[in-house]
């Protein structure tokens, strides 16, 4: 490579930084400024992504485009609150088994430790005590759990207000959004209009795919993960695989919790037996095979193009910073900051070698 | 008499979309679509305004889509070589509409002019919820491109024949 260009690719890096960084501090500050809506915000653009097909399908069918939306809202509704109705029950029954298992669960946890650390002890020669970490964790935990508790009843009124604004802001986002994206980008000055239209045809595409991919990849493991349960016998099999798709939104480190969710529910089952534990390992593992081999492939290939070490720190950053929702959303900012990037990257360095 | 601070001055006038739908028509990117979907369309298309001298685009950087030109004049260069002068009516940058990969031209404006943008996230958006239309559209683009072709390919064989 010749040296004058390394040094116009490594200068039009830095211009492109300088232009991402002020990009990403405008979406921090709007991020702060919506803090109080901005999971309906979210939960409204992810049913977009989900609903749009179906109005465009109507649309197609000459219905008119704002009937489209309310009557595919209107379908969408009764059909969760018929599935909600269906399913509370048997969840809330669930649930109930799950709590009134919990104690039986630590104990029987407490036992096996015990046993296991005098064992260890006797072998090694040095005495453990892992009963008095587990009393430990178990406090600091039921603390976390009264916390949770006390922050649930305080989000009562956000919970109410999102129930609220979801359907509302689903409808105007589906309505008006493309006419308020114009609005946006009209704002663009006229050298930069291309480059901005560019970047959110990329982004847009690649986020839309994504949340399609993963609400169907979700869905599919949570059925999967359900089948499975029932058929090994697992306690509360419904709830868990509920979880377990949910979990599964999570890359890498979301089996590896479901997973060690559904062998504390089969190390809770009475007579204690660790071939449950080992099969409901088994499960997990099945439904992550197929989600590899088929639904990965099927539905989501190409989705994201990252790779798993800054998938997996990202991860990790953005759940410190943003909690549960920074988690979910770590891997579709990532992807969209690669696109931004590059993007902003290749422009600026085209531009340097035109003007040079 | 209406008073203008009560009037909508983000809205577009008709004459206007009427205008940009007109010039649209008689392309031969939207042959044989009807004028009724042209029209939808050119209501959520982009018009912009060029000073003279100004770049629209230049050689080599991602085009978004096909550009109109409204009123004005716009200049194609290549290579430092003037390729044309394009006037009301006339269209360019179609290429982005298949490929946003690179502009092989540069395109300045000579007079103030408007120019109107229809882009290919637009486009795709639409054969969404008009495929049959958007296959016609579709079919258009890919004689434009492949006449540009059959002109590339005469025009060298004319310059090795020289040479």
């Amino acid at each position: 490579m010749k040296p004058s260009s390394s040094i116009s690719g490594s200068s039009a890096h830095i211009n492109a930084f300088k232009v991402f960084s002020l990009l990403v501090a405008l979406i921090l500050a709007s991020f702060y400024l919506l803090s109080s809506v901005i999971l309906p915000i979210i939960i409204s653009f992810t049913l977009y992504a989900v609903i749009e097909p179906f109005t465009n399908y109507l649309v197609r069918k000459d219905v008119n485009h704002s009937l489209a939306i309310i009557f595919i809202l209107i379908l969408m509704l009764a059909l969760s609150s018929i599935a909600i109705s269906f399913a509370l029950p048997q969840l809330l029954e669930q649930a109930n088994l799950l709590k009134q298992k919990l104690p039986e669960l630590f104990t029987q946890l407490d036992q096996f430790l015990d046993i296991s650390t005098r064992k260890l002890g006797d072998f090694i020669g040095v005495e453990f005590n892992f009963s008095s970490i587990l009393v430990s964790l178990l406090s600091q935990s039921s603390s976390l759990g009264n916390e949770l508790l006390v922050s649930i009843s305080e989000q009562v009124f956000a919970i109410t207000l999102s129930l609220i604004l979801v359907p509302l802001l689903t409808y105007f986002i589906l309505k008006d959004y493309k006419s308020l994206r114009n609005r946006l980008m009209n704002w663009l000055p006229n050298h930069k209009f291309e480059l901005g239209w560019i970047i959110y045809h990329r982004v847009t595409r690649q986020l839309e795919t994504y949340v399609r991919g993963v609400m169907i990849q979700s869905l599919i493991m949570a059925v999967v993960a359900s089948i499975g349960f029932l058929i090994i016998g697992l306690d509360i099999p419904v709830l868990l695989g509920i979880f377990t798709g949910l979990l599964n939104l999570i890359p890498y480190l979301g089996p590896l919790i479901s997973m060690s969710l559904a062998s504390l529910v089969a190390a809770a089952m009475t007579p204690f037996d660790p071939t449950m534990i080992m099969l409901a390992i088994g499960v997990i593992i099945i439904a992550q095979l197929i989600d590899n081999i088929i639904v990965i492939p099927a539905v989501i290939a190409n989705a994201v193009d990252l790779h798993p070490v800054p998938v997996i720190v990202g991860i990790i950053i953005f759940g410190n910073l943003f909690g549960t929702i920074g988690i979910l959303l770590a891997i579709p900012a990532l992807a969209a900051a690669k696109i931004i990037y590059s993007n902003l990257y290749s422009n600026i360095y085209n531009a340097s070698q035109n003007t040079g | 008499m209406n008073n203008f601070l009560w009037t909508n001055i983000f809205k577009r006038t008709e004459s206007e979309v009427d205008v940009i739908a007109r010039l649209w028509q008689q392309t031969p990117l939207f042959k044989n679509i009807p004028a009724r979907h042209i029209r939808s369309l050119a209501e959520n298309m982009h018009l912009r305004n060029f000073e003279p001298g100004e770049s629209v685009f230049r050689q080599g950087e991602q085009g978004a889509g096909a550009i109109l030109v409204v009123e004005g004049q716009v200049k194609i260069m290549a290579s430092d070589v003037q390729i044309s002068v394009l006037e009301s009516g006339d269209f360019f940058g179609e290429i982005a509409l298949a490929e946003t990969d690179k502009r092989t031209a540069d395109a300045f404006s000579v007079k103030r002019s408007r120019l109107v943008y229809f882009m290919k996230a637009e486009l795709e958006e639409w054969t969404e919820i008009e495929p049959m239309l958007g296959n016609i559209f579709l079919i258009n683009l890919a004689s434009i491109l492949a006449h540009r072709l059959y002109l590339a390919n005469q025009m060298l064989s004319h310059q090795s024949r020289s040479l």
